[in-house]
């Protein structure tokens, strides 16, 4: 009740502090006409009391006052006023506001905006109801010691699991693939995700109209169905809601449209603009392919160990046959479900999160530059101040003042940063690398807004309290007048050059790292040559549309020697994927004959399988042996190439592996090596070359019998040409693909160099930011060190003029500033010397090919900045040696 | 305003919450009663009284309300909260333990003076 009271009255005097004025008006005028009355009563004159009364009260403002001041008003008042005395003194210094806000608007804008990107990418749950719950379904194996933690499901796993896993609210699979669509205008290729029943519904959220997929569009011989995403049916069918029942031709077959997503719909990492059922036949279920990602929500209180757990007791009672259990055993397959959001995500943290670190330590360059800027004004206030407290002004009320307009400056900073914050990831949306995830997603929110807010409030803070501590206090409230800054007082600014140097040497040897890394990737021999003359293009030949598999590589060589046929075309060939090629990743155990006993599973091995003319158009040499040949696909040769890495380690030389056989599994039929290729980084620059097998293209025997021969049918064709790229090229590569069959869509038309680059996009921008965060340290770092010494030279100007006039040599007064810089930006060096090794370990997930230690990253870092700061301290020193004593003795 | 009426600081809260305990009153009636009660002992300064009655509102111990006077004029009328009374309380317990420890002190001096 109290409280509530004491509120009542608190909230009335702020909020209508007019009326409140009024009141208290009124109230001592009652006061007064009472007093009045009485004394006329008394036998007074109507004059002479209101004097009287008058002249008890006193002074009527003062006692105003004194009644404000037992109300509280008084901090609001005085914060009131004070705001607007400092904005007024701010605005009388213009050149002083505007570089501190506009340092400021860039630290914290810099700093928002990553900041934004952090938090959408890595904080922010993911788009979906309940989005916790969601797991990536995942299983651990250790082939040869070799660990894999994220090893996809097998169809057998799916069954099991669906059948008999009890955590699980919905659970699936899917894969993601390409589809062709025809009959409607020109043939597309579509981006397709094939899902059973559970994986949508597992995301929480229902379709835009129609619905998701159900058993029996999951049943082998029911009518094909297909889902569309929003974008895909605003595109091709302006979102008509008529579309539900229609069909649709996929792949040469009719599907009927059941569904549409909702808006936006985000899967998993992907984009789609089909989603097709997948379809196990019912017969057998392979047991060993390991290709469908898991998905699945959690049962509410369920969490990822008891999910594991329930995991591990499904894949023991799915072992029952001697078979799996002996694959289960010889893999040590263990459940190993994780948060779906790392799917998403990716390992994109370490990127962002030394970004963020990075960004941070230019903010706090930033904040000593402005500490630095209000201390040198706060010193050259010392007599106002002094003036002021003679008149009677508290020194709380000075720190006041100063806290204050300390505030100003961080608040116009942080807004201004807003602004530059807002816009800076606008760009991000539209040109960011496409490689971060969750791009489209990235905004500024409310949490960035309070993270920019504490960004501010935290450096106003910090050279707030730098300002007063350096002035505020009550006995450095002194005259001004005749004191010289003695060593002692400048202890403060010499923090702040130590600081900035140190802080600026971690930022030079961090970009550093990162330009050393850069150069080191770029120079990388990757297996191929001049992937900006590489034109690629995706074909697939649907069973529908070509069923005999024969045929299928019949159709391929003949689109192969259209393509060869093409003027300026040097070498043409085709592939289950090119290296950089993000499909195709899954590998393959590879048994060597007289090398891996038959009783353990052989090394898991990169595989792919190329035509003949393929490594000549990538430009990959044979290190030793021959090539394909027609004649080896059209008869069905058993051979293989193989990988410099791997001939290495399976026959320690690569001429030694000619003639050796290897075999797929552990009971697949003998292959003869051929040759051996050079190493190709196809899982990207800074990933260690795979060791690969490459099989020929063409048909391939059953490893069963009762099955039919097989036939890749999606392949990438690289051609070789210096006009690779070129619209004219372009147009002649679809004629000649055309000319073979009109119905065959062209997909992943682009230049190996575009996979190249995109491959280094993660790798080129940290290197940007940081460049940039590592040239702004320097800058600011450079600055600071100037402001600092070129103050200590003004402020000493007086004694600098005594010693010279009692003849100090110029040279020694010059080496006294100059030593002066000199220790302090050593000082400042080691520091930063210590603090960069210390923290370079979190960066190291960033770097290849050097050490986090790389000692001529240091090197060259130490000397940058040392450099740098010493002709930071040059100029303010030659520039003391230089003053006229008798000008300014005569002017003091 | 001589100095034996002056008051002790703290008691002039003692003697406003006491005064407006019997009744809502405005201002110049607490001042006029304080002094008629005192039988002109104690004088309340006009320059205290309001500062003083604005403190104990925001302390939450009076409250304050507009009101018609006995001649039908607005006036300010103060009242004891909840609060107010145990406030009150408490600091007449107070007060009496002062004046009877000060009174013991001084003893028989003071009243072969008075």
């Amino acid at each position: 009740m109290r409280m509530w009271n004491v509120l009542k009255t608190r909230i009335r005097s702020l909020l209508l502090r007019k009326r409140a004025e009024m009141e208290l008006d009124e109230e001592l005028r009652v006061h007064i006409e009472r007093e009045i009355e009485r004394k006329v009563k008394s036998g007074a004159s109507t004059e002479d009391a209101r004097c009287e009364a008058e002249r008890e009260f006193g002074g009527l403002e003062r006692l105003k006052e004194e009644c404000r001041d037992a109300r509280g008003w008084q901090l609001l008042d005085a914060l009131m006023q004070d705001a607007r005395y400092g904005l007024r003194v701010l605005l009388r210094a213009p050149a002083f506001l505007f570089a501190v806000v506009l340092m400021l608007g860039i630290g914290i804008g810099a700093n928002t905006a990553i900041f934004s990107v952090l938090n959408t990418v890595l904080i922010r749950p993911l788009p979906y109801p309940g989005s916790d719950a969601l797991v990536g379904v995942f299983n651990r194996f250790v082939i040869q010691g070799q660990v894999f933690e994220d090893a996809a499901l097998s169809p057998g796993m799916y069954a099991a699991c669906k059948d008999s896993a009890s955590v699980f609210e919905n659970f699936g699979v899917w894969t993601s693939g390409a589809a062709t669509v025809t009959g409607m205008g020109d043939p597309e290729q579509l981006m397709s995700v094939t899902a059973t029943e559970g994986v949508l519904p597992a995301l929480g959220v229902p379709a835009y109209i129609g619905r998701w997929f159900s058993n029996e569009d999951d049943t082998a011989g029911s009518p094909p169905t297909v889902i569309l995403t929003y974008g895909y049916w605003q595109r091709k069918f302006g979102g008509d809601r008529g579309v539900l029942g229609r069909t649709i031709v996929i792949d040469f077959v009719p599907h009927q449209i059941i569904g549409v997503t909702p808006r936006d719909l985000q899967f998993v990492n992907l984009f789609p603009d089909i989603f097709l059922p997948q379809r196990f036949p019912k017969s057998s279920l392979r047991p060993d392919v390991f290709s469908y990602n898991g998905i699945a929500r959690l049962k509410p209180g369920v969490t990822i160990a008891q999910a594991n757990q329930d995991l591990a007791r499904v894949w023991k009672a799915w072992g029952e046959t001697e078979a799996v259990r002996k694959m289960l055993e010889m893999l040590a397959v263990e459940p190993n479900l994780r948060p779906l959001k790392k799917d998403v995500t990716g390992d994109v943290g370490s990127v962002l999160r030394v970004l963020m670190g990075a960004l941070g330590l230019v903010l706090l360059l930033v904040c000593a530059n402005v500490a630095n800027l209000v201390l040198v004004r706060a010193q050259s206030r010392q007599q106002e101040f002094a003036i002021r407290a003679a008149l009677g002004a508290g020194w709380e009320r000075i720190a006041r003042e100063l806290m204050v307009e300390s505030l100003i400056l961080g608040i116009l900073g942080g807004a201004l940063g807003w602004v530059l914050a807002y816009f800076g990831l606008r760009v991000l949306v539209t040109r960011g690398p496409a490689t971060l995830p969750r791009l489209a997603e990235i905004s500024t929110d409310g949490t960035a807004l309070a993270f920019a807010l504490a960004c501010s409030l935290g450096s106003s803070l910090l050279f707030g309290l730098a300002a007063v501590l350096r002035s505020g206090i009550p006995n450095r409230i002194e005259s001004a007048r005749g004191a010289t800054q003695g060593a002692k007082q400048l202890r403060a600014q010499n923090a702040l050059v130590v600081t900035q140097v140190a802080v600026a040497f971690v930022l030079l040897v961090a970009s550093g790292l990162i330009i050393r890394s850069f150069l080191a990737v770029r120079a990388v021999t990757p297996g191929f040559t001049h992937p900006e003359w590489i034109q690629t293009v995706r074909i697939s030949i649907p069973e529908a549309l070509t069923p005999d598999p024969e045929r299928v590589i019949g159709t391929q060589h003949e689109i192969l020697s259209k393509l060869s046929a093409i003027p300026g075309v040097t070498s043409a060939g085709f592939a289950s994927g090119l290296p950089l090629e993000s499909e195709n990743r899954n590998g393959i155990v590879v048994a060597v004959e007289g090398k891996t006993s038959a009783d353990q599973m052989p090394p898991n091995r990169a595989f792919k399988n190329i035509s003949p003319g393929l490594l000549a158009a990538q430009g990959t040499r044979l290190v030793a042996g021959r090539n394909f040949t027609w004649d080896d696909v059209l008869r069905q040769r058993l051979v293989a190439l193989v990988s410099e890495n791997m001939a290495r380690e399976s026959w320690g030389d690569p001429a030694n592996a000619l003639g050796k056989r290897i075999r797929m599994g552990r009971d697949g039929p003998w292959i003869e090596v051929l040759g051996v290729a050079e190493n190709v980084y196809a899982d990207g620059l800074t990933q260690p070359a795979p060791p690969t097998v490459y099989f020929r293209v063409g048909l391939v025997q059953p490893d069963r019998p009762g099955r039919s021969a097989g036939v890749r049918r999606s392949v990438t064709f690289a051609i070789r040409s210096e006009r690779a790229g070129t619209e004219v090229f372009l147009r002649e590569i679809a004629t000649a693909i055309h000319a073979v069959n009109a119905s065959l869509p062209l997909a992943k038309v682009r230049t190996l160099n575009d996979v190249y680059r995109q491959s280094l996009a993660r790798t080129s921008f940290a290197l940007i930011l940081l460049g940039i965060a590592g040239a702004m340290a320097l800058t600011l770092a450079i600055v600071g060190v100037y402001g600092v010494l070129a103050y200590a030279v003004a402020q000493r100007r007086r004694e600098v003029s005594i010693r010279l006039a009692l003849g100090a040599e110029p040279r020694v007064v010059k080496w006294f500033f100059v030593r002066k810089g000199l220790m302090l930006n050593c000082i400042g060096g080691i520091l930063g010397l210590a603090l960069a090794g210390a923290l370079s370990r979190s960066i190291s997930s960033l770097l290849f090919g050097i050490k986090p230690l790389d000692p001529l990253t240091y090197i060259a870092s130490g000397v940058l900045i040392v450099t740098a700061a010493m002709a930071a301290s040059y100029v303010p020193a030659r520039k003391a040696a230089s003053v006229d004593p008798m000008e300014t003795l005569r002017s003091e | 305003m001589s100095d034996d009426t002056d008051l002790l600081s703290g008691t002039l809260d003692l003697l406003i919450l006491q005064t407006i305990a019997l009744e809502p009153m405005h201002g110049w009636a607490v001042a006029q009663r304080i002094q008629v009660i005192s039988r002109d002992l104690l004088k309340v300064q006009q320059g205290s009284l309001y500062p003083a009655l604005h403190r104990l509102e925001n302390q939450g111990w009076i409250q304050s309300e507009w009101g018609a006077s006995d001649n039908k004029r607005r006036a300010k009328y103060y009242s004891l909260t909840r609060a107010g009374k145990k406030q009150l309380a408490k600091e007449t317990l107070k007060w009496q333990r002062l004046s009877s420890g000060v009174n013991l002190v001084l003893g028989q001096r003071v009243l072969v003076r008075s």
